[in-house]
């Protein structure tokens, strides 16, 4: 008998491995080779990848591109519009500097991401569809610019999803997409 | 031969020969008093954090159930952080030391060496658990709780770092007998191969190891920012170090976890090795490839580069999950064939229906194989890729897959190795024996759904986890997630069952200990054996290879099924939202 708590006897290497485990051997093998390859392929063909440049910058500096975004973007009721294709939101404990903002359908736009204090990460989603909703980790010191394109007009809410302290759960902000006309 | 006058419990007296020799009457092993009373010290006080952690599983989730909305948000996390330390790491990393002692130096019958180093490596355990557990406790502002990530540059007290480093370095010097005998027996037998419970062990220590270092790199970078010796840290740097540690010791939990399944399925179901080959070589695919797998916490994240993530997500191409994927296959064919062997096996799954449900050690054990492969293992590698990530990233979701894995596969194991423990090494009856046998059952099906409910919040209304409230209630806004109301209280009252569940086996493992009756002769194999015998007639000239495997091939053909589905659907979902990225 082969036992797991006893030295396996004789030439163990060489005994012959029954077939239907070689054939679970065989699907298990194509199935992880398939997984790495749709998603290597999805990074060239999909339209749903976390990818973007990222650059160091000190949250000091980071505040200053956030704040020539704001005096360069047209300020109105529903937030900053943004003067070109490059928005700029930034983390800070316990707000998101930078929104609210009003944006359009279908214009490819450059998020930039930082943070001015610790982690925080944004949970993205549109207030009518719950489960439509993106996370990504925003980190101080480094400034990621993430393309996004909208296509379905709508309020989208952007709350904290990484524990930042105590008033963590009130971080929250807005940002407005509508029809491009 | 006969322990401490102090030992009034008789937690640690067994009838050993007068040089501390016995033979186990289940297991046939020959096994020496010092190796194991320290396997016993450390899964004792692994139960201790287990108690300690659990204590806060009822705080936890009747805070995020927040029609009950118990704790204030300062209080949550802190009691988050204490639920996350204790059971996470005290409570497995005491349990995987017991196991190291286990799987190695008794398994191979020999004495455990250098107990001294032991003793001091478990003293040092003890004092980094307990500062660990002081720091978190009195955290006071500007500190805030560390969680179980102590994310900087958000501060954590300074002695919080200081005990987990001190934790690490104990289980360090803890693991260094089981080192040493491992060199002690290949010096002794070369050419030997070490049986497959022993080599398992091996490949946790050396995972472990890998971790460790990651460890005590982070927590020693973190501290000295802390105390302002150097003036400041790199939160990408800091994420990347962490998760060597972070994700290296859930690697740990899961490779001791599947040494104990091929432990455990063959002394209590008859379960025998169906290939040596295979089996080993999953082992060695863990070995390399399994620790890149922390890279699907860096996914959703600035800094680092596209192939790199492409690359480590996939524990290089998938290789990792292969591994499970043979495990997947091997634990329920050695029961299929074994159980076949002696006979027990007509039909498609006759080995199965006649296997001893009854017993809370196999129940346990194979509904941890189950519900770690369809829970845990699933939605893992499911939410490990680069893209879905985005989707489960600081969700609930991802908390109902950990629960899959760490508390429904690798708790759910190590509780049914405390509960063999307890009829072998501590020698009693269990007590409450009805209820024990149903435990198992209790704890599978309101552990489950608890973890269901988790995902489903997650996924289908995007709640996110580590958050005391945004479900009735954002302050400041009109905004909520009350949607997931209804799920939460379905939700809530499953978490309360689930710790009803763990607080029964505390007690039938307590009262095991206290009052537990001593073993007559024999009686422990005739409970414990498939069929009052470890090992039945036939041998080599009786291949188990050769048996039929095909019950176990259609249950692992349903696995792939839902495997398929779930990760089709999640990429249906994830197609579906807007466009980003280059």
């Amino acid at each position: 008998m082969t036992s797991p708590i006893d030295p396996p006897e004789g030439d163990w290497w060489s005994e012959s491995v029954n077939r239907r485990e070689t054939i679970w051997l065989g699907i298990a093998g194509v199935w992880s080779l398939f997984l790495f390859s749709w998603m290597s392929g999805w990074v060239r063909a999909g339209d749903q990848n976390p990818t973007g440049d990222t650059y160091e910058i000190s949250p000091e500096q980071f505040r200053e591109k956030v704040d020539q975004y704001k005096e360069a973007a047209e300020e109105t009721d529903g937030g900053y519009v943004p003067a070109d294709e490059h928005v700029y939101i930034a983390g800070q404990r316990f707000q998101w500097d930078g929104l609210p903002a009003v944006l359009e359908t279908g214009t490819q736009y450059q998020f930039h991401f930082s943070s001015y204090d610790v982690q925080h990460a944004t949970n993205i989603r549109p207030e009518h569809n719950l489960s439509a909703q993106m996370n990504f980790d925003i980190l101080p010191g480094y400034e990621w610019i993430v393309p996004m394109t909208f296509d379905e007009p709508g309020e989208y809410h952007v709350i904290c999803s990484e524990f930042c302290g105590d008033g963590h759960r009130s971080m929250h902000g807005t940002f407005t997409v509508v029809d491009d006309e | 031969m006969n322990a401490s006058r102090l030992d009034v419990l008789g937690l640690f007296d067994h009838e050993y020969d007068d040089d501390g020799w016995r033979t186990c009457s289940v297991t046939g092993l020959e096994i020496h008093s010092s190796t194991e009373n320290y396997a016993k010290l450390f899964g004792l006080t692994a139960v201790v954090a287990l108690l300690v952690g659990g204590l806060f599983a009822i705080t936890v989730p009747l805070t995020r159930w927040e029609l009950v909305g118990l704790l204030e948000p300062a209080d949550f996390y802190i009691h988050l952080s204490m639920h996350a330390w204790n059971l996470l790491i005290f409570w497995m990393v005491f349990m995987e030391i017991s196991i190291l002692y286990v799987g190695g130096p008794l398994v191979l019958g020999r004495k455990l060496p250098i107990t001294t180093v032991a003793k001091a490596g478990w003293g040092t355990m003890v004092a980094g658990a307990v500062l660990v557990n002081y720091a978190i406790w009195t955290t006071t502002p500007p500190d805030q709780a560390p969680l179980l990530t102590a994310y900087a540059p958000l501060p954590s007290a300074p002695l919080f770092y200081v005990g987990a480093v001190v934790f690490l370095l104990g289980a360090t010097i803890a693991a260094l007998p089981f080192f040493l005998s491992m060199w002690q027996e290949k010096r002794e037998n070369p050419g030997k191969t070490l049986p497959l419970v022993a080599f398992g062990a091996f490949v946790t220590s050396i995972i472990a190891v890998q971790a460790i270092l990651g460890g005590l790199a982070v927590f020693t970078y973190a501290l000295l920012w802390r105390v302002e010796i150097i003036s400041s840290i790199d939160a990408s740097v800091y994420r990347h170090v962490y998760w060597i540690v972070g994700h290296g010791t859930q690697q740990i939990n899961l490779v001791a976890m599947i040494t104990v399944w091929y432990f455990l399925t063959h002394v209590v179901g008859g379960a025998e090795v169906v290939s040596e080959k295979v089996s080993r070589t999953a082992f060695i695919l863990y070995l390399f490839f399994i620790n890149l797998g922390a890279a699907h916490h860096l996914l959703s994240e600035p800094v680092v580069e596209l192939g790199w993530r492409l690359f480590n997500t996939s524990y290089a191409f998938y290789g990792a999950a292969f591994a499970s994927m043979i495990h997947a296959f091997a634990i329920p064919a050695g029961l299929e064939a074994g159980r076949r062997k002696r006979g027990k096996g007509g039909g498609l799954f006759g080995w199965l229906t006649s296997a001893p449900w009854h017993n809370p050690v196999f129940s346990s054990v194979v509904l941890s194989v189950i519900l770690f492969g369809f829970i845990g293992g699933i939605t893992g590698v499911v939410m490990g890729q680069l893209q879905l990530n985005m989707t489960w990233q600081n969700t609930f979701a991802t908390v109902g897959h950990f629960h899959g894995t760490v508390v429904l596969g690798t708790t759910f194991a190590f509780m049914g190795l405390i509960l063999f423990l307890l009829q072998t090494s501590f020698d009693r009856k269990l007590a409450l024996p009805r209820l024990a046998s149903l435990w198992p059952y209790l704890f599978a099906s309101t552990m489950g759904i608890t973890a269901l409910m988790m995902m489903y919040v997650g996924l289908l209304y995007g709640v996110p986890r580590r958050v005391a409230e945004v479900v009735e209630n954002i302050p400041g806004t009109e905004f909520n997630l009350v949607a997931a109301a209804p799920l939460f209280n379905v939700f809530g009252v499953f978490a309360m069952l689930a710790v009803v569940s763990g607080a029964l086996f505390l007690v039938i493992a307590l009262a095991t200990l206290l009052f537990g009756k001593r073993n007559g002769d024999g009686e422990a194999a005739e409970r414990l054996l498939p069929d009052g015998t470890l090992k039945p007639e036939g041998g080599a000239s009786d291949p188990v290879h050769a048996y039929e495997m095909r019950g176990t091939f259609v249950l692992t053909l349903v696995f792939m099924g839902v495997f398929v589905v779930t990760w089709a659907l999640n990429w249906y979902l994830l197609s579906q939202l807007w466009s980003i990225g280059l």
